[in-house]
């Protein structure tokens, strides 16, 4: 407490240094030294105020009332910003900070205000930023526009993290700041800081369109760190969101999802499941008809030399779509499910023989090809380079070992922990009143039937 | 009350008495306290009541076994039971079992007290010496032996006074089948439709739990006495000691790697149907709010078809 006091009385000795200063260099106008007075005393309360928490709901109070008049001053404000404690002070750095980057920003304020937004967010108190959630959001997605200004997205990735962690209420809330990192993450092409956040199950919600946004570039995540399975999940996941109206996240959300479904599972079915809302339905099939949904049915014969004119024919519309690797892919994933189809019908081949049923241009190439795959653990086989012949085995897991057990185990754990969410979200639904209404309005006339205790429910 | 009777007989005593007799106070007790009494009013709660009745059996020689019990009312104006009613009930009862006698009455309570010898001695004019059964019926945790206590009455010389007191009996409980079986039926509280397979599995694992439980229970206080006997609280017992080191080596009764195996396997087999059956519950719970969801938001829902949710 003494030292602040201390602190105090030596700034009010800079402060009023620094408005001499300022009112012999220039003219100064009754306006701005009013304002800056209006600052300093500003100052003064942050650094006053910010001890208890009682305190900093008072301050917090009054920060609101002179927002405005901060933002008006936005260009001035930067010298504040050190004479207050990011630590100690966050919500007053927070809305001196939020007030400086309001304006418009050059190239060169930019990076410096990105050094000092990082080190803010790296060290500012969870408590008093969670009561200006939305003040904090706003900065930081200016914070990143910042980033992306001065083109070095990798100097973003790790405060936007914490700030993410920060903002939570807990790690199920999905908050506006998620896509905003998954994006950055994206540009600056570090896949396994996104996969970090993606491990967590979200199930609160608040905007719709960052539901979209996340999944969207979490599924990209993860096809760049080629796990199909999460990214198909994700995917599905933005297709079949409510909407209302189709909306252009999820077409493009679609293309990719045809396409990881091929290279993932080999098929690609372009109905959707009855939990996708209806526009989606009938919709997203017309966007996407050509060439993706025509690409799967290619894909299903098993040729490959038609697949591959056929992307040839297409190549550009891939390419526009940003999409073009993801089809080579697609391609080469041909090649794996053939030789997979091959396990099914022999015990032994010879590698040339799987070359040329497979299409491949050599044996060397299909040994490439086998002794991949087994290193993927996508098939079981041994290869006889004396003679050449591949052996296909069966699968050696025998599912007895105490650690299969455990992984059980902590499955049927979550899926109870989730029925009980299920079941509490399907209470909540059956007490909700449009539904109510709706339901109510098909119900027949009494009958003899009605009084039955067993509910009269044909879903089909 | 002395410790130990000498009059030599022995004590048989049947289940069905001990359900009666709990069933009688459970009912009483209910019935005074009605259930989900509002939480505004302090209640002081209301001191257990006591009920009362007779028992009835048939005595071979030194052998006295109790066999079945009926309720009476007890009457605090004359201090004494219903006599009218004990009679009528007793000529009813005989003429169903014609074997059996009033042997003695039973009551409910921590302790024998002393009003109980005048109910005791009012009814020596129907058994010159009748037997009383005493439930406990506060439930103890700890306790492992039944609540049920028996006490004759004998004459002895206190204060150069002869006086009856109350002394207390061993007994043994003797069951049939057909009663040990019903007993069970009655004491388990199996549903009404106790043939479907459901209720019946959910019923045997539920025994097999509380089983596993008390076991469990039973060898942490093992544990607990060899731990405070290694810490040196507690001084060396050998002969336990050598019970408890018999007892561990008789474990584990098969010890090869072909049975770690087939048990590992059955145990995931079991371990993975359970997770089918959580599995198809979630898609069930899902589906249905999947239904409601549709029903309630998608503004182009199939119209008409679908009848009410009731």
């Amino acid at each position: 407490m003494e030292a602040g006091k201390r602190k105090t009385e030596e700034e009010q000795q800079t402060l009023v240094d620094r408005k001499r200063k300022a009112e012999i260099s220039e003219p100064p106008t009754t306006t701005t030294t009013v304002t800056m007075n209006a600052v300093e005393t500003l100052v003064t309360q942050i650094q006053g105020l910010s001890g208890s928490p009682n305190d900093v709901v008072a301050l917090h109070a009054h920060l609101n009332k002179v927002d405005e008049a901060l933002r008006g001053e936005s260009a001035r404000l930067l010298p504040f910003l050190d004479q207050i404690d990011p630590s100690i002070h966050s919500l007053g750095y927070l809305y001196l900070l939020d007030a400086c980057t309001s304006g418009p920003v050059s190239k060169e304020l930019a990076a410096n205000l990105v050094l000092i937004t990082s080190r803010f967010i790296t060290s500012c108190s969870t408590e008093q930023i969670r009561l200006a959630p939305e003040k904090f959001t706003g900065m930081c997605k200016r914070f990143k526009d910042q980033v992306l200004l001065i083109e070095a997205p990798m100097r973003g990735v790790a405060p936007l993290l914490v700030a993410v962690r920060k903002v939570q209420p807990s790690s199920e809330h999905l908050t506006s700041l998620h896509p905003d990192f998954l994006q950055l993450c994206l540009l600056a092409k570090c896949y396994k800081t996104g996969l970090s956040l993606l491990e967590d199950d979200i199930f609160e919600v608040t905007q719709p369109r960052d539901l979209f946004l996340y999944c969207y570039y979490g599924g990209m995540i993860c096809i760049g760190q080629k796990h199909f399975q999460k990214a198909l999940e994700l995917l599905h996941n933005v297709v079949t969101a409510p909407m209302t109206s189709i909306n252009a996240i999820a077409v493009e959300a679609y293309k990719k999802y045809a396409l990881v479904s091929l290279i993932d599972n080999g098929q690609f079915s372009p109905g959707l499941p009855k939990y996708a809302s209806s526009s989606a339905q009938r919709n997203l099939k017309n966007f996407c008809q050509q060439p993706y949904i025509e690409l799967a049915n290619t894909y299903s014969t098993g040729k490959i030399a038609e697949l591959e004119t056929f992307v040839q024919k297409h190549r550009e519309k891939f390419e526009s779509d940003n999409n073009l690797g993801l089809v080579k892919q697609v391609v080469s994933s041909m090649y794996k499910r053939n030789i997979q189809r091959l396990t099914q019908t022999y015990l032994t081949l010879s590698l040339q023989d799987i070359a040329n049923t497979v299409q491949l241009n050599s044996a060397k190439e299909a040994e490439m090809h086998v002794l991949q795959m087994i290193q993927d653990g996508e098939i079981f086989a041994t290869i006889n380079q004396k003679d050449g012949m591949v052996r296909f085995l069966e699968d050696p897991e025998q599912y007895k070992s105490s650690g299969v057990i455990e992984r059980i185990d902590s499955s049927i754990q979550r899926l109870m922990t989730l029925s009980k969410k299920l079941t509490n979200m399907d209470e909540q639904m059956s007490c909700d009143s449009l539904y109510l209404a709706k339901a109510g309005r098909e119900r027949q006339r009494f009958d003899f039937d009605d009084f039955d205790s067993v509910p009269q429910k044909f879903n089909m | 009350m002395a410790s130990s009777s000498s009059s030599g007989l022995t004590f048989k005593l049947h289940p069905l008495v001990m359900v009666n007799i709990s069933d009688h106070y459970t009912r009483v007790k209910s019935q005074m306290n009605p259930p989900g009494g509002d939480s505004a009013a302090v209640k002081a709660p209301a001191p257990p009541p006591r009920v009362y009745g007779c028992v009835i059996g048939v005595q071979r020689g030194r052998t006295v076994e109790i066999f079945n019990s009926f309720e009476l009312l007890y009457d605090s104006a004359t201090d004494s039971l219903d006599r009218a009613f004990l009679l009528k009930k007793q000529e009813l009862y005989k003429k169903v079992f014609p074997n059996f006698y009033v042997l003695g009455w039973y009551s409910t309570g921590s302790d024998a007290e002393e009003s109980d010898m005048h109910i005791h001695k009012a009814l020596m004019d129907i058994n010159e010496s009748p037997v009383y059964v005493l439930l406990n019926p506060a439930i103890n945790h700890a306790q492992k032996d039944l609540p049920v206590t028996i006490y004759e009455s004998e004459m002895h010389v206190i204060d150069g006074i002869p006086q009856l007191i109350f002394v207390n009996s061993s007994y043994t409980i003797e069951t049939v089948e057909a009663e040990r079986i019903s007993v069970d039926h009655v004491a388990h509280l199996k549903p009404s439709d106790g043939g479907s397979a459901a209720t019946q599995l959910a019923a045997h694992l539920t025994s097999i739990h509380s089983a596993i439980k008390m076991l469990n229970s039973r060898i942490r206080v093992l544990h607990h006495y060899l731990v405070a006997m290694q810490k040196g609280e507690i001084p060396y017992e050998n002969s336990l000691l050598r019970q408890v080191s018999s007892l561990l080596r008789r474990l584990p009764a098969i010890e090869s790697e072909k049975f770690q195996d087939d048990f590992l396997m059955e145990y995931s087999d079991t371990l993975l149907i359970t997770y089918l059956a959580m599995f198809t519950n979630c898609s069930s719970t899902m589906n249905e709010l999947v239904e409601k969801f549709n029903t309630a938001y998608d503004r182009h829902s199939r119209r008409g078809g679908r009848t009410a949710f009731i």
